[in-house]
């Protein structure tokens, strides 16, 4: 593994030099908020951020993708265009550790063994993973270190820059990571005491980690407890908006629909929510998930005992975008807290 | 890579019968266009298929054929939505595409050297009737042993594949049971609910599995008969439906618990669906 040093006042610069032969997504400011945009050439990053109000994986799995298209013939609506295989390569920079972690548990289930997702895939493949580490973390809502993360992980990430107070720590972590090196050519190597900066940060950030929660332990209760007198509490003030599900870097589920005009038409996936009442709705009437209440225990027990069992991890980072942004304050933090004491 | 998952494979409405007299139930015959997806599409009872139609969208059906035919895939299909409702109003000749086989199949190699009994309600005999095929198939038959079906329907208007029924009784290695809720004028046959008629018959539980599918009020009272009769929960078998979209097992719909009813299901015995949430 190569490690460079990176100036700080450098720093933008290198990122804007990708721009010229490559599509480079980096935090932006779009009014009041932060969001991964594509940096025209020219356009600077928005370096002190926290971290973006929506998740990237909207770069690898769309909030709304065309998967095929199709055309009117005499015989009948046919294929045009298989929308797999187009993508292209970009460079995604600026990645929180935990939004990069989404990353590692999005391909566990888009690239099983069997079915594998060609989309989602592609993107993924032809992209590379530039994380910002924590040494701060940026929010008392923060709890990755609580769901398997680290203010300073590189799961997920390409190039790992740590910032070590007048210039960033750059580890390039796999091939693609030292493919981005040789377009930035001549970097100084990192010496022995940035080694011992960066190990003295990985303990120091974890420890400004406010927010710590039962993640793991609760599994053991969530095996038994599929009907409990806890599930009537949680879902109270659930308005069922959706938003948790639509910030979530790991929620992945999904809806498929076809959209025609004029004899061409496609077909389209997007993002669903399984706090919506329609998601389960069978066209019979039959509903297996008709109240909040079952919903919201699906959402939980997906995170935190479903895709353990499938996958053997927490479908959660935990970057607290479903706490800062819940319109009414449901916080899963606390429901997994209250669920370790019962 | 591998096909994409998501791509329908291109098939031709070759033949289209009308199996009830409320015209509300259509079996569809598909051919595939290309060769080379016909060779490729290898699969075996109780797997499904998310019948595709440009522009409407998708249906998850259980594959009504059986793979010992040739040439051919048959889905009975039920009109009630945009997408069956669109294939209902379908005429030969119309291109549409099949994405599968999806799902896992009847026990086919637990069935082997044993004896089985297929219960059937209404319309829910489509995968039912893929089984029956297979296993009744010349060169497939001796791999099983005695077959017992039970199949009923409201009205003798309302059974499905009935001249296959008519084949049916005519075999000596085959104990066909078909009966209506209520007879009409022409009927000859049995009368009585599916239950009723399952506790006539009883099927020995010695070495025999059965494999159930049907109305939830059909399935609630029939298994009671079973169990009196010393089936246990392992050698009772059945068939879940729930909401698909992807039918792979990523877009978060159909799961029970940590199985997903599309790729971990839909056929699971009764021992298994005891370990799932109930929630489906």
């Amino acid at each position: 593994m190569e490690k460079r040093i990176i100036k700080k006042e450098s720093l933008a610069d290198l990122v804007k030099k990708l721009t010229a032969d490559m599509t480079v997504y980096a935090p932006v400011k779009e009014e009041d908020n932060i969001v991964y945009a594509v940096l025209e050439e020219g356009k600077e990053p928005f370096l002190p951020y926290k971290n973006t109000k929506d998740a990237p994986k909207n770069l690898f799995f769309p909030q709304a993708e065309t998967l095929l298209r199709f055309m009117r013939t005499p015989r009948g609506m046919e294929l045009e265009e298989d929308e797999a295989g187009k993508a292209k390569e970009l460079v995604l920079f600026g990645v929180r550790p935990c939004d990069a972690r989404s990353f590692v548990l999005l391909d566990a289930l888009f690239n099983q063994d069997q079915w594998k997702d060609p989309y989602y895939i592609e993107r993924r493949e032809k992209a590379t993973v530039v994380s910002l580490g924590c040494v701060h973390p940026p929010y008392t809502t923060c709890f990755c270190t609580s769901v398997g993360g680290h203010p300073l992980s590189t799961d997920g990430a390409d190039v790992l820059l740590t910032d070590l107070g007048d210039s960033y720590l750059a580890e390039f972590l796999t091939a693609k990571g030292e493919a981005l090196l040789a377009k930035w050519g001549d970097l100084p190597k990192a010496d022995e005491e940035a080694d011992k900066k960066k190990a003295a940060l990985v303990k120091q950030s974890e420890s400004e980690i406010q927010s710590r929660i039962p993640g793991k332990e609760i599994k053991a209760w969530l095996d038994e407890n599929f009907e409990h007198p806890f599930w009537d509490t949680i879902h109270k003030n659930c308005l069922a908006c959706g938003t948790c599900t639509y910030l979530c870097p790991t929620c992945h589920c999904f809806d498929i629909t076809d959209e025609v005009k004029k004899g061409e038409g496609k077909r389209v996936r997007s993002w669903d929510s399984c706090m919506y009442w329609l998601f389960t709705q069978e066209t019979s009437g039959h509903n297996p998930r008709t109240s909040q209440k079952q919903r919201w225990r699906q959402r939980l027990m997906h995170k935190f005992k479903y895709f353990v069992d499938n996958f053997d991890a927490i479908a959660c980072v935990g970057c607290g975008r479903c706490v800062m942004y819940c319109p009414v304050n449901i916080d899963i933090r606390k429901i997994v807290t209250d669920i370790s004491k019962l | 890579m591998e096909r994409n998952p998501y791509l329908p494979i291109p098939v031709e409405v070759v033949k289209i019968t009308t199996e009830v007299d409320t015209k509300d139930i259509k079996t569809f015959r598909l051919a595939f266009v290309n060769k080379e997806d016909e060779e490729s599409f290898k699969y075996l009872p109780g797997q499904f298929g998310e019948l595709s139609i440009y522009g409407k969208g998708e249906s998850p059906i259980g594959i009504a054929s059986s793979p010992t035919q040739k040439g051919f895939l048959e889905f009975t299909v039920q009109r009630a939505g945009v997408v069956t409702t669109a294939l209902h109003n379908m005429e030969e000749g119309t291109v549409m595409g099949v994405r599968g086989p999806l799902g896992n199949c009847w026990p086919l190699e637990y069935l082997e050297g044993k004896n089985v009994v297929i219960v059937g309600g209404g319309f829910a005999f489509t995968t039912l009737r893929s089984l029956l095929n297979y296993m009744l198939y010349e060169e497939n038959r001796a791999r099983f042993g005695d077959i017992t079906v039970v199949y009923g329907a409201r009205s003798p208007g309302l059974l499905i594949y009935k001249d296959e029924l008519a084949e049916w009784a005519k075999r000596k290695d085959l104990n066909l049971n078909v009966t209506v809720d209520k007879g009409d004028e022409g009927w000859t046959g049995r009368e009585g609910f599916v239950p009723t008629v399952c506790k006539e018959i009883a099927p020995s539980s010695e070495n025999a599995v059965t494999v159930i599918c049907g109305p939830p009020i059909m399935i609630r009272f029939t298994l009671p008969v079973f169990f009196d009769l010393g089936f246990s929960k392992e050698n009772i078998y059945t068939s879940l439906e729930m909401r698909m979209k992807c039918g792979i097992g990523k877009c978060g719909r159909c799961n029970v618990g940590s199985k997903y009813v599309c790729k971990d299901g839909p056929v699971f015995s009764l021992a298994e669906l005891d370990k799932l949430t109930k929630e489906y």
